[in-house]
């Protein structure tokens, strides 16, 4: 009887058991193509960084284009991710801000922190209140549709702060008027279509009222910013 | 005690007394209807003893008449969707702390415990807006049937910050619309929006408050001998009642703050009586059943109908003032409070600056 204990002989004489191979996938893809969760299911490990960088800048651009045509909702819901709303939430606010000096006659305008607080604390209230009235919606995947939404609002402020470059006059401000309530519709359609789906019957307008509010309210940030 | 059957029901037995005992699911004689409620314990208790220590009326089952009425109403209400968080179990004299004693505790810390307070639907909260708008619209036993047994936050809450923000928003147009023909760059107030929060907040939180303890420790004496009347001449309503009446109450000010932007004087002052009369008469309608058992029912009418005339006014008054007063004076009241000190501790210093010279050359 052999005494050593040496196991894996019997093992490596087997004819079925083979024990070579390699620890990555064999046949490593050159296309970054993403699976159902767009997650690549092959060694991110070892890719540059380039590539790390741009597939998420990718995904977001994707969530971008769908807000801006709501026609296909699973990318928000599914994937959700918070660049988008931290992005627009910085820029709006970085724009919005008024300057504070002791001059009375300065712009009153909301402080950028103030923005900060109304974007995402709106935001985390409307979710709150959707959950709370039944609906089955994650509570992150709802702040970032309310988020990703606010681009149609971030464009009106764009055009509108081009608008304001020229002298103030009733037509350009009822130009700037227009602007911001072509903004505030498209956003609250967007996101009709995104979360409209996830609130029980009976209660969608008790759910949807907080979210008109919440794209109200940054628009009349927009509009009456000079 | 027994679970009785339907037809024990139906003829009318005296069930009272023994069930000292304040748990939820032991109640006899109750319609149980199996309504659906939102993922609460087994017993349901939970949603509808959730008064926060405020029901401290004993609900004694002595006549049967008006058992059967309040039954009926209960059921009634569990047929006619959302019913309040318990199908049918009634909240006699529950503490919010051991009202969930009989199994399916809600954890605080859990969404579902919140919930509770959101079980309206859309016509319910419509029903409850339009109640609090028009007075007399409202059942007598409004308070402790419709809303003592489903308060709901959803309401109060989102009035308040809709009141808040469009208080804050027709106050700036008022303001642009005043100085509009005068040439003056407009300039938009923001702070407005901080200031019309806080007042309405502590309107909308801390006068409940006062109310439900004044409430609580005024109640008149009761004669121990009348079986009948000590139900009701015992029933104070809960906080959280208190905070949804109060909460419904402010709705008639949106549509009113939004016409506060027409310049007019005279209907602005119109307004503000229409809207505080309204809703204040509403208000003491609403609470009648509560009013009754005080002792100082008086007072605290007075002090209601005070109190939401002192609001309406005070609205009317600092955010969108009438515009007598001169241009300089109308800026000092536009921008907010630090930015006004500033400029009248420079107008100040320039003032001191300008007599030293003075003194100088004498």
């Amino acid at each position: 009887m052999d005494a050593k204990l040496d196991m894996f002989e019997d093992v490596s004489t087997s004819p079925t058991y083979s024990l070579e191979g390699d620890m990555s996938i064999p046949g490593r893809r050159t296309t970054t193509k993403p699976t159902e969760n767009g997650v690549p299911d092959y060694n991110t490990l070892d890719e540059p960084i380039s590539e790390t960088v741009l597939r998420d800048i990718r995904a977001v651009g994707v969530k971008f284009y769908h807000v801006l045509y709501p026609k296909e909702k699973s990318s928000l819901l599914r994937d959700w991710d918070l660049w988008g709303p931290l992005v627009l939430c910085t820029f709006m606010a970085t724009v919005l801000q008024g300057s504070y000096s002791a001059d009375s006659m300065a712009d009153n305008g909301p402080e950028f922190a103030q923005v900060f607080v109304i974007v995402w604390i709106g935001a985390a209230v409307v979710t709150l209140n959707s959950k709370l009235l039944g609906g089955n919606i994650s509570f992150f995947q709802s702040v970032c549709v309310l988020g990703y939404c606010l681009t149609p609002v971030a464009i009106a402020l764009i055009v509108c702060r081009v608008i304001l470059l020229a002298q103030t006059t009733r037509l350009l401000f009822f130009l700037r008027f227009v602007t911001t309530t072509v903004g505030f519709a498209w956003a609250t359609y967007a996101s009709f279509v995104f979360l409209g789906q996830s609130q029980p019957p009976h209660r969608k307008p008790l759910a949807v009222y907080p979210i008109f509010l919440f794209f109200f309210v940054i628009s009349w940030l927009v509009l009456s910013h000079n | 005690m027994e679970t009785p059957t339907a037809d024990d029901l139906l003829q009318f037995r005296d069930y009272s007394t023994t069930s000292a005992t304040n748990s939820g699911s032991g109640q006899p004689a109750q319609i149980n209807v199996n309504s659906p409620t939102h993922s609460l314990g087994a017993s349901g208790s939970g949603g509808s003893s959730a008064s926060f220590g405020g029901n401290s009326a004993q609900r004694q089952r002595g006549d049967p008449l008006a058992d059967l009425i309040y039954d009926m109403s209960k059921s009634a209400q569990t047929f006619g969707g959302g019913s309040g968080g318990g199908g049918g179990n009634q909240n006699s004299g529950l503490d919010g702390a051991e009202g969930v004693a009989t199994g399916g505790r809600l954890s605080f810390l859990t969404i579902e415990y919140y919930q509770q307070f959101f079980n309206v639907d859309t016509y319910m909260v419509m029903e409850r807006i339009v109640n609090s708008m028009i007075p007399k619209r409202a059942a007598g036993n409004y308070l402790r049937m419709n809303i003592g047994e489903n308060p709901d936050l959803y309401g109060p809450f989102w009035i308040t910050v809709t009141l808040i923000f469009s208080i804050a928003i027709s106050g700036n147009i008022a303001n642009y619309l005043h100085q509009a023909n005068d040439g003056y760059q407009w300039h938009y107030n923001f702070h407005l929006v901080s200031y019309a929060a806080t007042c309405i907040f502590l309107y909308a939180n801390i006068l409940p408050a006062i109310l439900w303890a004044l409430f609580k420790y005024s109640l008149k004496p009761v004669d121990e001998s009348d079986a009948v009347e000590t139900d009701s001449a015992t029933y104070t309503p809960s906080l959280l009642s208190l905070m949804c009446i109060y909460g419904y109450s402010l709705a008639i000010y949106i549509p009113v703050s939004i016409l506060w932007v027409i310049n007019i004087s005279l209907l602005q002052w119109l307004l503000v009586i229409t809207a505080a009369l309204l809703s204040g008469t509403v208000l003491i309608a609403i609470l009648t059943p509560a009013l009754r058992n005080s002792q100082y029912s008086l007072f605290l009418i007075i002090g209601i109908l005070g109190a939401h005339i002192v609001l309406a006014a005070g609205f009317l008054l600092y955010f969108f003032h009438s515009p007598d007063v001169p241009l300089s004076a109308k800026t000092s009241t536009t921008t907010s409070a630090p930015v006004a000190a500033a400029a009248a501790v420079k107008v100040a210093s320039d003032a001191l600056k300008n007599l030293v010279p003075a003194n100088k050359t004498r």
